[in-house]
């Protein structure tokens, strides 16, 4: 193989063989990582990747760093406090099931726990990326999936840390947990008390403030290099370090965001490079190896994972259809196992081949992740349909509070904004309703506010029933999701529909197929802003007046806004 | 066949002694090229010896020059750029030949021989492309028609440079005949990239980044790799032209120039300026580290005082050369002073000519270190002249008067005043659209969606394609001078830095999801705060209570009536007369 040697050669042939991949990645709405994965070991097979390692670790501390800097320290505490824990008990049970899977087939104990690690965590880059698309629709499962990799991640971090040395012997873990905790808190305290003082310094200039950053950056990972623990853990208490205010420093976090882009794409294909590809690279009988460690490691991520998860989620109370999408989010390996894997393998804790095994499984389960995104809904329904999932009907029954001879009511679907003004509604002119709403997180204020209540996932045949939607008046829902809108059209009832839409077109649609009323916030919005606008401009009003005018309806409203969402 | 997973010390100190020095310029109102110069000699054997040229900072700083030009490529238009180009080739030929004479005569009286004064006239011919742009983007000049002026001038000096570092490369040149032959084909090299960028970006490149111009991460590393692919083929013309038996050089500046060309010409440049920007920032700052890195005090300095007198002598005859050729083409005053007084210093490149001239056993390394130590000194002098040109322009206006000619020269950009900014087009912006067209001769939309733009072009407002977060992107709806802003924006940050950037005098209007955030917004002064989920809460309300009190008639007439809006493809002109028919009344 003809390497090039020369660097700036090198990583010219890096971004030229993945332009083309990312426009495949666009193009099909796959996620980038598995791209650059793949564009590396085409690229690898004209450089020498240990060329790169250096600037791949620019990449891998831009990564974590960039992670730590959006966690807001003030905000860390609620967010554990309700943050998921199904996460941990997933980590032990699937991780125990990759790393005795490895050892069946002969992997040594202390590489096995690397493969544990690949199976156990999931991507927090690729699944954010995923549900970008659906976050607005579907609140519940975005928290959902949002905090079970938040703690996803912390664990990756602690990981890293322990296995810093390779090994896990008694010697290392000690010190390092103590170096480690030593940074963090000195990343509280450059947070508390330095930080401003860079932006002092830094005087308004975006140049200075990121130059600044990045110096930031490398004295805490030289820090970290110094007490001889990993450069990720330096890293990540460096991005801890980074007041998390976009206010006041914008320019700060686009431009660490460009900067992290070029590295990190650097990385990851870095790692593509130095995967040695079976049956091309490789000998057959090894190349059988890999391949079945890597089948292994498919199944464990891709089935055995979500199916986990949706049992400890379904286990703690979340309704079936939400548990099992929010699952299927966390199907594939982690970016932070790769950091983990390469680490390994540069300490020689990790034998090639096995290394191989993680990379190939990492983008082979980014790919089939997305599409079990996109498929979600259709292989939730499957699965149900056959009884493999079963929703738990006792917790509906015991949550919801619904009278029996109920008939004539209004069925409000969600207890938002639009839910709660509704059932004011109700209760001023004394009319029977209902309301359904899926967020466990609103239960207690919903129960606890409301006569008659269906926790439930408005998806589900149940939920309906327990509604007694038969005898009801009127269903209007409050939820801006398009499945859940098509599912209320086909509700066997004669009650009328109002629903509400993201768009004017997926309105009109939904008015065809038999809505009564469609709403759309957007729509209300623009008049009135048309409105404000014009009596400005004719002098009606003056600015002044105006300003006055909308802070005393804004206070007015904020009387009748339920607690949880001002 | 692994590497142990540590960075290099090296790139480290070169950040942090940068930032701090950085800092240190900053207070005390120094530009930040002085202060990476600065970091680079305190850094380098000259004083401390600390640090030296690694593999890694070698690439930051190549890639620095590459990503300096590939962002300076992606703000030329060439419609703005077209009226200026004959003007430039007939400055920058003569300034280059005067230049030498000039430089070539002041090294011959210090003493220097025949040939070696010959180089140093070569070398001291260009001015520097890395200080001029640099400083050119951080006053916001580079496409001011000074500064048009003066990269145009930058990029004929960068090709010269090409042709003379191929024929030194080549060794000794036998003939003339062997010098006519380099030329010829680095000058068909030239003109092919030149072709190959701009018939990309009439055919290919359209097509490519409208489709994923919607992905920020994608668009940006696309546009990175298109920059590489031109680095790249210049990088290694030579290996590619082996085979036909030609020998020939292209600088990677060049060819990243070119790529940033192709790409300026598509209406998404905008954006990607703003995603390069802090990326060419880190890795300049390298390079300026670096310029000082490599040589001893001793061949540093063993030329001092000659390379002070050289300065003094050439930085005058630089600005005289400049002023009178410009002048000479019609342009005013105040273009030629700024043109001129830009490009009085010594470029990086007549560093590297030396470096190629040693190699190529041409001189001593000693007149390697007088060479450099001139063009740090000319540059780091010339730093001050850009950064205060306008205030020196002022101080001399009417001497230069006196001097000029009569302006015939037309050109500059009109920029807004008191105009109307919305950000983000959507369902509930576009309501405000024909009423603001009515009330500002200007109205200003900046969105990220390609098809909006579009559909805005089409319906003759100005559009910007990109992300407000952006400085450039409000830098370009110029925000500050707005009278009217409306942001379709529900993020409380963006809003916020958005009520910090505009004049008191502007009318702002926002929008929000929550109360608190609203609350906070009228607290950071906003004048109105949209909150679309609470307006159709309060709606949707009315509609039940008249339907369960079995008001048809009020309730059939009040859906119809919001059927019918929706139903409107366009929801102006008339949408707002309905307005007084709400349920209340």
């Amino acid at each position: 193989m003809n390497s090039v040697t020369d660097l700036l050669s090198a990583v010219a042939i890096i971004f030229l063989v993945t332009g083309p991949f990312l426009l495949a990645a666009n193009r099909l709405e796959l996620p980038t990582v598995p791209f650059f994965v793949l564009a590396g070991i085409v690229a690898g097979r004209f450089i020498e990747p240990a060329l790169l390692l250096e600037l791949a670790y620019y990449g891998i501390a831009l990564l974590v760093f960039t992670f730590g800097a959006q966690i807001n320290l003030s905000g860390i505490r609620t967010v554990i406090a309700d943050g998921e824990l199904a996460g941990l008990g997933q980590i032990l049970i699937v991780g125990s099931l990759g790393v005795g899977f490895s050892v069946a087939l002969g992997v040594p104990p202390t590489e096995a726990i690397y493969l544990g690690i690949a199976v156990a965590l999931s991507s927090t880059i690729v699944g954010t990326a995923l549900l970008q698309r659906t976050i607005n629709a579907d609140p519940v499962r975005g928290r959902l999936v949002r905090s079970i990799q938040f703690v996803q991640d912390l664990i990756a971090i602690l990981a890293i840390l322990l296995l810093g040395a390779g090994t896990l012997e008694a010697g290392y873990v000690g010190p390092a947990l103590a170096a480690g905790a030593a940074l963090l808190l000195a990343a509280v305290f450059v947070n508390r008390y330095l930080f401003d003082l860079i932006g002092r310094l830094a005087g308004g200039s975006d140049e200075l403030m990121i130059l600044g950053v990045v110096a930031l950056l490398t004295v805490f990972v030289g820090a970290a290099e110094f007490a001889g623990i990993s450069i990720v853990v330096g890293a990540f208490a460096a991005g801890l370090a980074v007041r998390y205010d976009p206010v006041n420093y914008l320019g700060l976090f686009n431009g660490l965001q460009s900067i992290r882009d070029f590295f990190v794409a650097i990385f990851f294909v870095t790692i593509g490079a130095l995967v040695v590809f079976p049956f091309v690279g490789a000998e057959w009988g090894e190349s059988v190896e890999i391949l079945l460690l890597v089948a292994g490691l498919v199944v464990l991520t891709a089935i055995v994972k979500p199916a986990v998860t949706t049992a400890i989620l379904i286990a703690r109370g979340y309704e079936a259809r939400s548990a099992t999408l929010a699952s299927l989010n966390t199907d594939q390996v982690s970016e932070f196992a790769l950091i983990i894997a390469i680490q390994a393998l540069t300490l020689e804790a990790l034998s090639p081949a096995i290394f191989d095994a993680i990379i190939l499984a990492a983008a082979i389960t980014m790919v089939t992740s997305s599409l079990t995104h996109q498929y979600g809904e259709r292989i939730y329904r499957t699965l149900a349909d056959r009884g493999v999932i079963t929703g738990r009907h006792d917790r509906i029954d015991e949550w919801s509070d619904v009278p029996d001879d109920i008939v004539d009511h209004v069925v409000i679907v969600g207890y938002g904004r639009q839910g709660r003004s509704l059932v004011e509604t109700c209760e001023a002119i004394d009319h029977p309703y209902v309301v359904i709403e899926n967020d466990p997180n609103r239960r207690d204020i919903v129960t606890s506010e409301c006569d008659a209540v269906v926790i439930g996932d408005a998806m589900e045949r149940y939920t309906w029933e327990k509604a007694n939607v038969g005898d009801a008046k009127l269903v209007v829902s409050t939820v801006n999701s398009l499945p859940v809108s098509r599912r209320i059209l086909s509700l066997d009832t004669d009650a009328e529909i109002t629903l509400r839409a993201a768009d004017r077109a997926t309105a009109l649609e939904l008015l065809d197929e038999g809505a009564l009323y469609v709403g759309h916030p957007d729509l209300l919005a623009g008049q009135q802003l048309a409105q404000q606008i014009r009596e400005l401009f004719d002098g009606d009003l003056t600015r002044e007046e105006l300003r006055e005018n909308q802070r005393a309806e804004l206070e007015r409203r904020a009387d009748h806004v339920p607690l949880h969402l001002r | 066949m692994v590497a142990e997973p540590a960075l290099t010390v090296d790139f480290a100190i070169i950040l942090l002694s940068a930032t701090l020095v950085g800092f240190i310029a900053k207070r005390t109102g120094q530009p930040t090229i002085i202060a990476y110069i600065l970091a680079g000699v305190i850094l380098g054997p000259a004083v401390l010896g600390v640090v030296q040229v690694s593999e890694l900072t070698e690439l930051l700083s190549e890639l620095g020059l590459a990503f300096l030009l590939f962002l300076l490529g992606i703000k030329m238009r060439l419609d703005e750029v077209q009226h200026v180009l004959k003007p430039i080739v007939k400055i920058s030929i003569p300034q280059m030949i005067a230049v030498f004479l000039a430089g070539a005569g002041i090294s011959l009286a210090l003493g220097f021989s025949s040939l070696e004064a010959f180089l140093i006239g070569l070398a001291v011919m260009y001015s520097s492309t890395a200080v001029v742009i640099k400083m050119l983007t951080d006053k916001d000049e580079a496409t001011s028609l000074h500064g048009k002026i003066d990269v145009g001038v930058l990029l004929i000096q960068d090709i010269v440079v090409v042709i003379i570092l191929a024929v030194l490369a080549a060794g000794r040149p036998d003939d003339l005949a062997e010098v006519a032959t380099t030329l010829a084909v680095v000058l068909v090299l030239v003109a092919l990239i030149t072709v190959a960028a701009v018939l990309a970006s009439r055919t290919v490149l359209p097509i490519v980044f409208r489709r994923i111009a919607d992905n920020k991460e994608v668009f940006f590393l696309v546009a990175i790799s298109w920059a590489f692919l031109f680095v790249f083929v210049s990088d290694n013309v030579n290996l590619f032209l082996a085979p036909l038996g030609i020998e020939a050089y292209l600088s990677i500046e060049m060819g990243a120039f070119m790529a940033g060309l192709a790409i300026a010409q598509l209406p998404y440049s905008k954006e990607l300026q703003d995603r390069v920007n802090p990326l060419t920032d880190l890795f300049v700052m390298v390079f300026f580290v670096s310029v000082a890195l490599d040589l001893e005090a001793a061949q540093l300095l063993a030329h001092w005082q000659e390379a002070i007198v050289a300065a003094l002598v050439l930085m005058p005859v630089k600005f005289f050369v400049f002023f009178y050729l410009i002048d000479w083409q019609g342009f005013d005053h105040e273009t030629t002073f700024l043109g001129s007084i830009n490009m009085i210093q010594v470029s990086e490149f007549g560093i590297i000519v030396a470096a190629v001239a040693f190699e190529g056993g041409f001189i001593e390394a000693e007149v390697l270190g007088f060479m450099t130590l001139l063009a740090i000194f000319t540059m780091g002098v010339s730093v001050y002249f850009i950064e205060f040109n306008h205030a020196l322009f002022e101080r001399f206006e009417p001497t230069i008067d006196r001097w000029t000619g009569d302006a015939e020269f037309e050109g500059g950009k009109r920029g807004y005043r008191d105009h109307a900014v919305v950000i983000g087009y959507d369902e509930v912006t576009k309501n405000a659209l024909p009423l603001l067209a009515d009330r500002y001769e200007d109205v200003v939309v900046v969105d990220r969606t390609v098809s909006h733009i579009e559909a805005l072009e089409a319906e003759g407002y100005d559009a910007i394609y990109g992300d407000f977060r952006n400085s450039t992107i409000r830098k370009d709806a110029a925000i500050k001078k707005a009278d009217f802003v409306l942001s379709s924006s529900v993020q409380t940050e963006v809003n916020k830095a958005l009520l910090r950037e505009v004049s008191e005098n502007a009318t702002v209007f926002v929008e929000a999801e929550r109360v608190d955030h609203a609350r906070d917004l009228y607290a950071n002064g906003a004048h109105c705060v949209i909150m679309a989920p609470h307006l159709a809460a309060d709606r949707l309300a009315d509609y039940l209570r008249a339907y369960l009190e079995g008001d048809d008639d009020v309730i059939e007439g009040a859906i119809d009536g919001d059927v019918e809006l929706l139903e409107k493809p366009d929801p102006f002109p008339n949408a707002h007369d309905r307005l007084g028919g709400e349920l209340r009344d």
